[in-house]
């Protein structure tokens, strides 16, 4: 599987695709609800309501739920704009978030000023060390990313949960989870009352910073070079496909990593052993219906988390089971990953 | 192209129109950990909650929500609309409860497995080793190879308490009890519950108990396939689960639990305290299988009435040694 990048002159053409898969997701919900017999427009209210029915309902599940699929969707759009795809997120979500625990219980008496960045910064360390890994394997011995990446997350699961209840265990050594962050390392709220924290901010900050530095940059020009055909590039001009990719994917992993920095020092203050539902796989989907562009990831990030905040109101107040909300998930993900890249191929002629 | 966006617009502004003010009135909320199809912990938390209804007139709602961050925004979202009563069900809750309560004070957050009183938030304490204690005691009595195992879902304090409450049981009818013990990670795979026991039948273990909800149903699965393999169900009466081996279950009446609560709150007449409820409460209980009992040897029936009565009394305590 390859994914195709964007051609620079479809932004329009993208959006559109984004908005229609997005709403054929939507008309699939409608339609699965109406055949299993649930209350539809009872539903879909539940659904508008959680995420966005409220100021509560938008700061506290929408945008703190949409915070790290931003993260991981705009690390995997590092990734698949120089042709590698990263399907080891969710293990580098893992050991960021494990390396940023330890960090930030250690930290002691610093301030936030320094706690903070030794803290998100242990997290993307973790996440690109993990990421070497499958960066050797491939430069050395030809070993498809896909697959390594995909691999390792099974050993991230191990490690976290030897940590929580070995090296990183609290303090009482009864749960199986690590002690809590010192306030100091803890991710200041946006908005009192409110689950709102400044991961949100950081998330839109590397979206710009990325889309500049691909858009702008020679870096970024040669990696869109690398993505688009690496034998061309390479008898083209000096570029070094072999290590533009290594750089790619080391960032893409630390951006996974500080994913799960900012969701232990934003939201859990602790590491546990299922931190995770599944957002370095939720991830993907976002990355895909945000075309691979930055401020696309931004606004998929931000539907996707609306649609699991609505999913959470629709258990609530519409009493849709929770399988049910997870099947409607599933159809959802399917239809836009399948809408996105359809589009991709009428755009990109025959691919 | 148009078309769709159209139809989306059209679904959004139905929706928008839509009114969302409940009327305000005695509402309970149960927040489970896990599927609520697991016959077991999180099954009778919901049989609860529907009997909390049906009793009290209470408008109910649930959630699941599996991680930290999903449990937390449950019990929140639940304050924010205003519910007088949250149920977080199980020890994992305390925390993310404990976070919350401060900003919502009008609302009682009631942890099951929970662990202290800090403000509106107050634990409903199981000692569900009372009953496993007696299960044991049935199992080292009726073990032909001498072999006992346990699959537990996480490695939680209660789960390790329900655990070595059996083991106890199970050498004061067999002191030289060979025990095995397993945790799966998580309280869904069924698959691996089911490789654990089988795992543990190869070894030579015929006597089989769990605390792992949902995942327990492969544990059954295993049992059914093996002649001369026996379980004992846990939180429920899982007799019908595997015909012919199920032994007894270690039994947690939730329902009859979250309607004391619940009734205390809505007659105005609730104090935060911790309430723990044991053999003596009716809550725990251990239920024997009647189809199974004529195996059981002469005198173990006594037995495990009097060592009952003991628990009951205080003359036996049932303690783990990882108690929080």
């Amino acid at each position: 599987m390859r994914l195709a990048p964007p051609s620079s002159n479809s932004r329009w053409r993208d959006v559109g695709v984004t908005a229609g898969a997005f709403g054929l997701g939507l008309l699939f919900l409608a339609l699965f609800l109406l055949v299993a017999g649930f209350d539809v427009p009872l539903a879909l209210g539940a659904l508008w309501r959680g995420a966005f029915g409220s100021w509560y309902a938008l700061t506290s599940a929408t945008l703190v739920r949409a915070t790290p699929l931003i993260l991981l969707g705009l690390a995997f759009t590092l990734g698949s704009r120089g042709g590698a795809l990263n399907i080891g997120m969710e293990g580098q979500f893992a050991l960021g978030a494990m390396a940023a625990a330890w960090m930030g219980t250690h930290t002691g008496a610093l301030p936030g000023v320094v706690a903070l960045p030794m803290v998100l910064g242990a997290g993307m360390a973790a996440g690109a060390l993990w990421m070497a890994v499958p960066v050797l394997l491939r430069l050395r011995f030809g070993v498809t990313e896909v697959i390594s990446t995909l691999l390792l997350n099974f050993v991230a699961e191990a490690a976290v949960s030897y940590a929580v209840t070995g090296p990183l265990q609290e303090p009482s050594g009864i749960y199986p989870q690590s002690a809590s962050l010192t306030m100091a390392a803890r991710l200041p709220k946006l908005l009192p009352m409110s689950r709102l924290h400044l991961g949100l901010l950081i998330a839109f900050a590397v979206a710009v910073v990325m889309a500049v530095v691909l858009k702008r940059s020679r870096w970024g020009f040669e990696l869109r070079a690398v993505g688009a055909g690496p034998r061309v590039a390479e008898v083209s001009g000096r570029i070094r496909a072999g290590r533009l990719l290594a750089v790619a994917l080391l960032i893409s992993g630390a951006l996974a990593g500080l994913g799960g920095a900012v969701e232990v020092s934003g939201v859990s203050y602790a590491l546990y052993l299922n931190l995770s539902p599944g957002f370095g796989f939720t991830a993907i989907a976002v990355a895909l219906l945000g075309r691979l562009r930055p401020g696309g990831v931004v606004v998929a990030g931000l539907l996707f988390g609306a649609l699991e905040a609505g999913a959470g109101g629709m258990q609530r107040d519409a009493a849709i089971p929770a399988v049910a909300v997870q099947v409607v998930q599933a159809v959802v993900i399917l239809t836009m990953v399948v809408a996105a890249n359809s589009g991709q191929r009428t755009a990109n002629g025959n691919d | 192209m148009r078309g769709t966006l159209l139809a989306i617009a059209l679904l959004f502004s139905a929706c928008g129109s839509e009114t969302s003010a409940p009327p305000a009135a005695f509402r309970v909320a149960l927040v489970t950990p896990g599927s609520i199809a697991d016959a077991a912990w999180n099954a009778g938390a919901y049989s609860g909650l529907q009997q909390v209804r049906d009793s009290l007139g209470a408008t109910v709602s649930h959630i699941e929500a599996r991680t930290p961050a999903d449990q937390e925004e449950a019990l929140r979202s639940y304050a924010a609309e205003g519910y007088t009563i949250v149920f977080g069900h199980g020890y994992e809750f305390q925390q993310p409860a404990e976070r919350a309560a401060a900003e919502f004070p009008k609302t009682i957050f009631v942890i099951t497995s929970g662990q202290e009183v800090v403000g509106n938030v107050v634990p409903l304490i199981f000692r569900i080793h009372e009953a496993t204690y007696l299960a044991g005691m049935v199992a080292g009595a009726l073990t032909k190879t001498g072999k006992i195992g346990f699959v537990g879902g996480m490695e939680l304090p209660p789960i390790v308490l329900g655990y070595e409450g059996w083991l106890q049981g199970a050498r004061a009818t067999r002191p030289d009890i060979e025990s095995r013990v397993t945790y799966l990670g998580n309280f869904d795979d069924a698959a691996a519950g089911k490789e654990a026991a089988l795992a543990m039948i190869r070894l030579g273990v015929d006597q089989l108990h769990h605390n792992a909800d949902a995942a327990a149903i492969g544990l059954f699965g295993a049992a059914k396939e093996q002649a001369n393999v026996y379980v004992y169900g846990a939180n429920a009466d899982q007799s019908a689960l595997a015909p012919g081996h199920v032994v007894g279950s270690a039994v947690l009446e939730l329902p009859r639990a979250l309607l004391l609560i619940a009734r205390e709150v809505q007659e105005n007449r609730f104090t935060p305290r911790v309430e723990s409820f044991g053999l003596e409460s009716g809550v725990i209980a251990f239920v024997a299988n009647p189809e199974l009992q004529n195996r059981w040897p002469t005198g173990l029936a006594e037995r495990v009435q009097a060592a009952r009565d003991s628990i009951i009394t205080g003359t036996l305590i049932v303690a783990g040694t990882k108690t929080p």
